[in-house]
């Protein structure tokens, strides 16, 4: 069949939105109409080569829509069903969800080819080529065709517009605070940086009973946004921060710090690590460079003397088929907004749009929604 | 196809080895040739009627009789036929069974406790997993139902994939059988669910199959003492093989001996592993549980059991726990694999576990041998 698609063709380049031909879904994948798609930070790390897979790609990998046709095999999901993509499969069987690590998954090495899980080959094909699909979803495009590993089976009350960003950027930041930094009541919270992901780890601290939440960013609104999601204080940059929490916590300074950056920087790591506490945790959720140099600048002294962790997390250390019906469940109840997260929707032709807008710092979440 | 099994027809009777008819695996099932069958005390417990469920919940279950019944759970084999949109078996792979299937997408899966997968809720109603309906008939063409719907006491059983870890080539089968269930269950009785900690004075109640694994477990914790506890010799003298430091024949005995033991701070945990457990006895078992400290209930009790002597001002005051357990709280995708790389680099006792073997005509003999305390565990093997 034919559907539209954002193509990314080369590095440096605008996405290029044209029709694209889907083959039918093979052994154990479905078709999928995808009804809308998160607008990542991590899509834009491929126009600018930070994360190198193979081009030509189809981009997006937040992303939900309703289940149009299945192939042979498929075993838990039917016609009809809504789902929401999770970023990283899950096979339910290797050592890592075996034990209550999905973000783990052994099928998570494949996502660097783009390709179909079941065979290696791709069903995306434009102007005679195979395309790859980002995390092997490609979910700028009205249509796609995955690997029922990929896709987690949700309640339709949802709004699929609303249910897309847990495939990502929800799950990433609320699991960061709530399982990778295991912030407990009481607790005092920095998270650097207001994005997607940033403003998620917010809501998640607030649940789980932070006393404080000092959320950074250079940018106004995101500051304000911050306070919106349950921020207490805010600051533009750790050096600004760093006196405001030695006042706030009788110089004991923050219990977790989470580091949601839009790019994350290793020359950054001493700063943020001075806002830690003895014992305090340091969890790295944003994407570094792939060739980085430099290292991270970081006193291990420190480390040792005092205690601190460095922690590093993926999807925010959650489990994709456990914690989105979890958030969703969260959202029916109104202890988690995923309303306000939306700044701005798109249709799919406006996406170079939605990413200058994130670019200039006016989004929290950019979204396209098809018709 | 035809196949020898022990069926059960009813409480208070023995087993009877008789030829079965086995269907053809449908979609998502698999034929397994089992080479090897723990006989297990829950098997045992069908024969007394412990776990058979009483009529009424078997009506809300919608199954009008629970016999005839095909026992055996704990199993190793070989895959003989797949059947459509099998994914993770092929022929002639060796198998695990797992009396706890797992799905690996429910709740309970996805967050590491396996052991809890929602598929196991209909473990005793009988049927397939897949799909609800019978692959198993006996002579007179009555479906038969097969015990955690594995039925290891028959050569060859259908079963679901969810229901089967593949394991490698080169581990005995004997071995891999005990795993799937005795080993996996006593072993995680001591490490996951009492999480013993190095230093920690253990107390395990009952030596069987289950109990000389929670040793096992106890001892590579790191457990300081380790007080095994069991009326018959036999048992005790191979807890000390298996790690005991120290036996009793009743939790009266070692009382005053645990209180002198530990300069009177008593067990940091306690593991209880008799052949059936009643409720009176868990006065006797909370005595042995020092302040914070931790007693996990392995063991099965009557299914309609309702009462167990606890003293809560205790329980509060003293800041104790009493914990569940099944399969030890372990994950049978994860840690049957692991378990079996320990016996591997020669950490994890196996081979010492298995006192008698047994064609599966015998298995009446078998489980009298249980009865009597002769067996720490009896095995069928399948030539």
């Amino acid at each position: 069949m034919k559907t539209k698609a954002a193509v990314l063709w080369e590095v440096n380049a605008p996405w290029s939105v044209e029709e694209i031909e889907l083959d039918a879904p093979g052994p154990g994948e479905v078709l999928v109409k995808i009804a809308a798609s998160g607008m990542c930070h991590s899509d834009e790390h491929l126009t600018t080569g930070d994360l190198p897979f193979a081009l030509p790609i189809v981009g997006g990998h937040e992303g939900a829509g309703v289940v149009e046709a299945i192939g042979e095999g498929v075993s838990w999901l039917s016609v009809g069903d809504h789902v929401v993509f999770g970023f990283i499969p899950s096979c339910g069987r290797c050592p890592s969800c075996s034990t209550g690590h999905q973000n783990l998954c052994d099928l998570g090495a494949l996502m660097g080819l783009g390709l179909q899980i079941s065979d290696g080959t791709s069903r995306h094909h434009a102007q005679g080529k195979d395309l790859t699909l980002m995390c092997m979803l490609g979910t700028f495009a009205h249509h796609t065709v995955v690997n029922e590993a990929s896709c987690i089976k949700i309640e339709k009350d949802v709004p699929l517009d609303k249910a897309c960003l847990l495939g990502c950027g929800v799950v990433t930041g609320w699991g960061s605070a709530v399982y990778a930094a295991d912030v407990s009541p009481g607790d005092t919270v920095v998270v650097v940086g207001v994005g997607g992901i940033g403003a998620n780890a917010i809501q998640g601290a607030r649940l789980a009973g932070a006393k404080r939440i000092v959320a950074i960013d250079p940018i106004e609104f995101k500051r304000e946004k911050a306070m919106e999601f349950g921020a207490t204080h805010t600051a533009t940059s750790m050096t600004e921060a760093l006196p405001l929490l030695q006042d706030l916590t009788w110089g004991t300074l923050a219990n977790k710090v989470i580091m949601t950056m839009g790019v994350g920087d290793g020359q950054l790591m001493g700063e943020a690590m001075a806002l830690a506490a003895k014992r305090g945790r340091v969890v790295v959720t944003n994407i570094h460079p792939a060739f980085e140099m430099g290292g991270a600048n970081m006193s291990l002294l420190d480390l040792t003397l005092m205690e601190k962790q460095v922690v590093g997390s993926l999807f925010g250390s959650g489990n994709p088929r456990a914690d989105i019906p979890k958030l969703l469940g969260l959202y029916r109840e109104g202890q988690l907004d995923l309303d306000g997260l939306v700044t701005k929707t798109y249709p799919l032709e406006g996406i170079n749009e939605g990413y200058q807008d994130m670019r200039d710092g006016k989004n929290i979440r950019g979204v396209l929604v098809y018709e | 196809m035809k196949s020898k099994a022990a069926v059960l027809y009813g409480i208070d009777q023995p087993w009877v080895v008789e030829e079965i008819e086995v269907d053809d695996p449908k979609a998502n099932e698999v034929l397994v040739n089992w080479k090897v069958a723990g006989m297990c005390h829950s098997d045992e417990h069908f024969v007394t009627g412990d776990m058979v469920p009483p009529k009424e919940l078997l009506a809300m279950m919608g199954v009008d009789d629970f016999f005839p019944f095909i026992g055996g759970h704990e199993g190793a084999g070989v895959v003989v036929k797949v059947g459509p949109g099998v994914s993770s078996l092929q022929v002639g792979d060796h198998v695990s069974a797992s009396f706890v299937p797992s799905c690996g997408r429910c709740r309970y899966c996805s967050t590491g406790r396996q052991n809890l997968c929602d598929l196991g809720a209909g473990t005793l109603t009988g049927g397939m997993i897949t799909d609800g309906t019978h692959r198993h008939h006996v002579k007179d063409g009555r479906a038969v139902k097969m015990m955690a719907k594995l039925g290891t006491f028959s050569e060859y059983a259908t079963v679901a994939e969810a229901s089967l870890i593949k394991v490698e080539k080169d581990l005995p089968l004997d071995c891999v059988a005990l795993v799937s269930c005795g080993v996996a269950t006593g072993w995680g009785s001591a490490t996951s669910r009492a999480d013993t900690q190095p230093g920690d004075t253990v107390v395990v109640v009952g030596i069987g199959g289950i109990g000389v694994n929670a040793v096992q477990g106890a001892r590579m914790a790191g457990a300081k003492h380790i007080i095994a506890i069991d009326p018959v010799e036999f048992k005790r003298e191979k807890a000390m093989e298996f790690g005991a430091t120290h036996t009793f024949s009743s939790m009266t005995e070692a009382i005053p001996h645990l209180m002198e033991l530990s300069w009177g701070q008593m067990a940091d945990r306690v593991i209880m592993t008799p052949g059936v457990l009643h409720g009176d006895m868990m006065g006797e078992a909370m005595t042995m549980v020092g302040k914070g400290g931790t007693c996990v209930v392995t063991a099965i009790s009557p299914m309609d059991e309702t009462s167990a002597d606890i003293n809560l001002f205790q329980l509060a005051m003293w800041q104790k726990e009493v914990k569940g357990t099944i399969f030890g709280s372990l994950n049978p995708r994860a840690d049957i694999p692991r378990l079996l790389d320990m016996y591997r680099v020669g950490d994890l006792k196996l081979e010492e576990l298995i006192t008698k073997r047994y064609p599966l005509e015998d298995i009446n003999e078998g489980y009298r041998a249980m009865r009597e305390g002769e067996n720490i565990r009896g095995i069928i093997v399948n030539d």
